[in-house]
């Protein structure tokens, strides 16, 4: 075994730290299980921990260092196996990350594996197209088709699905610049602003909207026509509903999300003699006072 | 097959309070619920190996661990796809696979 302190890279009056601070980085880079194509890293992984576990002893850190013993004798016992010699089994077995991969996912994943990658002889890509394109808040949260006019005047149909969020980036294989040399088409990557809608908002796959009522709707209570991305509902408001309820209206939202309804209650603005002269004398039977939680003097 | 106690034999400083936290989360996923009942295969074993290494040699943070396993999955999900495929084209007559190559090769050329 060579010089466990070249291996680690640290010099020979190195404080535990450092040697640890070393080793760490090393290993991060050479455990075989996280490099499961470098059947070298076994070994780097093997001399390095052997180089750790002496250097990091003082007892055997110094007898090495007075030439006691060589770095041979704390070479690692137990053989053991590492994750990445169950080979397929991590991939295909129980500790898949998801689900089985579809023909979509496949191709694209051979795509990426082979068809990207400039080898010699290869005819070149064509460039990827970046345009940008606006939608309506409806038509993000329900999926629609949307033509896009491009600078040449040639039009490209793309199919928003529903529930896409501002921002996002569409990718169409093949739609973009022709190649230059006989290859593949680039794609047309299309960047997605969603417009802001008048009342509607999202949170996730949530919508969220602010109802006004008026102060006989949230007093006495009403059935009241409450819009949603797929056309109006009937809502019933229970009576004695305060500004700031929240009401749910179940899978109403963007793909099986729902739609949150926010009460807020209004106050005639124009003037209206009798509801004041009915206020000045009014004396609840519950008097409250709603600041009380704020315990202002 | 191994039992809870035989495993944290194996390690200097691993106890079964850690371990059962690290199956609990998910790490290392065993077809009972019920401690009692757990056995561990080979793939477990190797697993918990490398969570040890994680945590203990490389000082990957207890919350980083996830993402680190997370991404791990993907990769042998990925290769075993992978070795899938080109186990597949192996069994093919020669002409297949050579059209599956200048495919590959010339991606969308046609």
């Amino acid at each position: 075994m060579k010089d466990p302190y070249k291996l680690l890279g640290v010099e020979r009056g190195a404080d535990d730290k450092a040697i640890q601070k070393a080793y760490r980085k090393l290993a991060k880079l050479h455990h075989p299980d996280l490099n499961p194509d470098k059947p070298e890293a076994e070994a780097t992984f093997k001399d390095i921990s052997a180089a750790y576990t002496l250097l990091s002893d003082p007892e055997k850190r110094g007898r090495f260092d007075r030439g006691e013993i060589d770095a041979e004798g704390t070479e690692q016992g137990a053989a053991r196996n590492f994750y990445r010699d169950f080979g397929d089994r991590p991939g295909s077995g129980k500790y898949q990350s998801g689900p089985a991969f579809g023909d979509e996912d496949l191709e694209s994943l051979l795509r990426n594996a082979f068809g990207r990658r400039p080898r010699g002889g290869f005819a070149m890509r064509g460039a990827d197209m970046h345009y940008t394109l606006s939608v309506d808040f409806v038509d993000a949260a329900k999926g629609t088709v949307k033509r896009l006019t491009l600078p040449d005047g040639a039009t490209l149909d793309v199919t928003i699905p529903a529930g896409l969020k501002d921002g996002q980036v569409l990718r169409l294989k093949g739609k973009g610049q022709a190649s230059p040399s006989g290859g593949a088409a680039g794609d047309a990557l299309i960047e997605i602003s969603v417009m802001p809608h008048p009342f509607f908002r999202r949170d996730g796959n949530d919508v969220i909207i602010d109802l006004p009522v008026t102060v006989q709707e949230a007093v006495m209570g009403a059935k009241i026509r409450v819009p949603t991305i797929e056309g109006p509902v009937t809502l019933t408001i229970q009576p004695r509903s305060n500004s700031g309820t929240r009401m749910r209206l179940k899978g109403r939202g963007i793909a099986g999300g729902h739609q949150f309804v926010d009460l807020r209650v209004v106050i005639p603005t124009a003037a209206e003699p009798e509801l004041e002269a009915f206020l000045a004398t009014w004396q609840p039977q519950h008097p409250v006072d709603p600041r009380s939680a704020m315990e202002v003097p | 097959m191994m039992k809870l106690e035989a495993i944290v034999t194996r390690f200097p400083d691993l106890e079964i309070v850690e371990l059962t936290a690290w199956i609990e989360q998910g790490w290392i996923r065993l077809e009972s619920d019920t401690p009692a009942a757990w056995v561990f295969d080979g793939i477990d074993v190797a697993r918990i190996e490398l969570i040890y290494d994680l945590r203990r040699r490389l000082g990957v943070q207890e919350d980083t661990v996830p993402m680190v396993l997370s991404l791990l999955d993907q990769v042998y999900e990925l290769r075993a796809t992978l070795k899938a495929v080109t186990g597949a084209l192996e069994h093919q007559p020669a002409e297949v696979r050579a059209a599956v190559v200048a495919a590959l090769a010339g991606a969308d050329a046609s």
